[in-house]
């Protein structure tokens, strides 16, 4: 079986580097521009969508066998809902300020891409461990890339990091604004593929083919 | 045929299961959720008119299309102010506050509870200074001014269309008080009421 070859390790250095969702795979692009306007919202979507997908990943490992391949993709969105649902509805009750800004998107979770991929790629192939760690990397490499997007904009667009302010005015505004977004992912995605060629030796390409290198 | 009934039963175990995860989950937080939101409005209200022992809500109104609420705020069995919960049509969201009236119609402060506007620009409506400046202020005071202002509103710089949209959602309150009083004084209302 192909768990075998997996050192856990590696898979989870799979999700933050080499198969980084953001900056590798390029999927879920959209939360990665909606809402990473500040340090403090790309976190906390980075952790929603951590316990989302580990949770995912591990109930999809499960349940691998009883579920019918015809119907697999219905019962993935059922599952990943379901978990989505229960985020939604604990951070409404214990984690009120942060849902107050978050909470729009948090119901978004449940059509990120890069979770059902996750679960139709891997966990649905993989036994549980293997798949929790897989969807933990994966969990944490979406998380560093949103806070890091997050880090750029707030700084470069409202001179704070994290809330506190630095420079004490906005430098370029543009930058929290959606258009900034995409100027704040594709400028980390080339510094990602560029340290990756030049210090990993790798081809700077993302992993599906095509050129992802901007 | 009994592919589709595996399918069938497949999907309806699954629906069932996420179905009772999902109700036992929502009867836990449910009740905490309620709790935490109430008191948060309480919070709000008594932020707005300091030193008031009762706040309750006298009236359900509709204001500019959506629901509002009117609140009376009183000490020792006088009216000594009113808050209107209304919403006001923002750049790209709606945006949700309460507003603090005395009885002869000036603010007395307002509270922006919640909004979607853009982030660096129009979500400085929740900014101290920009919801200080409607503290004191009378109708004919409440119009949006682009540069420095002491008599009138000062607009966010870049961001006009939602300092209009708050300044209309104050005035609509004010109206909306205005008409509620004219349709049912409050008891001992005639202090100054013109």
């Amino acid at each position: 079986m192909a768990e075998n070859k997996h050192s856990l390790l590696k898979l989870i250095t799979n999700g933050i580097f080499s198969e980084n969702p953001v900056f590798k795979l390029a999927l879920s692009l959209c939360p990665a521009v909606a809402v990473t306007t500040s340090v403090k919202n790309g976190f906390l979507m980075g952790v929603a969508v951590l316990f989302v997908m580990t949770m995912v990943n591990i109930t999809v490992s499960i349940f691998r066998k009883l579920i019918n391949p015809k119907v697999r993709i219905p019962a993935y969105i059922l599952i990943i809902a379901t978990y989505v649902s229960i985020t939604d509805m604990v951070m409404a009750a214990y984690a009120r300020s942060a849902y107050k800004e978050m909470g729009l998107y948090i119901q978004l979770i449940v059509v990120f891409a890069i979770i059902i991929s996750r679960a139709e790629l891997f966990a649905s192939k993989n036994r549980v461990v293997p798949s929790a760690v897989d969807g933990f990397g994966m969990g944490l490499g979406f998380l560093g890339a949103l806070v890091l997007v997050g880090a750029v904009r707030e700084f470069a667009g409202k001179g704070s990091l994290a809330g506190i302010s630095i420079i004490g005015a906005n430098p370029i505004l543009m930058m929290v604004l959606p258009a900034g977004g995409f100027f704040a992912i594709g400028l980390l995605m080339g510094l990602f593929n560029w340290i990756e060629v030049k210090y990993f030796g790798g081809t700077g390409g993302s992993p599906g083919g095509g050129h992802g290198g901007h | 045929m009994s592919d589709i009934l595996k399918v069938t039963i497949n999907l309806t175990v699954i629906c069932a299961l996420a179905g009772i995860i999902l109700s036992a989950t929502w009867a836990m937080t449910e009740p905490v959720k309620v709790a935490k939101e109430a008191a948060e409005r309480e919070q709000a209200l008594k932020a707005l008119i300091p030193g008031t022992d009762n706040i309750k809500p006298v009236k359900d109104v509709v204001i500019a299309g959506k629901e509002g609420v009117i609140y009376e705020a009183s000490s020792d069995g006088n009216v000594v102010g009113y808050i209107v919960a209304d919403t006001a049509k923002g750049y790209s969201s709606f945006i949700k506050m309460l507003v603090a009236v005395s009885p002869d119609y000036n603010v007395m402060g307002i509270d922006i509870l919640g909004h979607g506007e853009t982030p660096g620009l129009g979500d400085q409506v929740e900014a101290g200074w920009f919801k200080e400046q409607f503290k004191g202020k009378g109708m004919d005071n409440l119009v949006v001014v682009k540069g420095e202002t002491k008599t009138d509103i000062q607009a966010i710089s870049g961001a006009t269309i939602s300092s209009r949209a708050v300044t209309k959602g104050v005035k609509d309150a004010v109206d909306a008080l205005k008409v509620y009083r004219e349709q049912a004084p409050a008891p001992g209302g005639a202090d100054g009421g013109k």
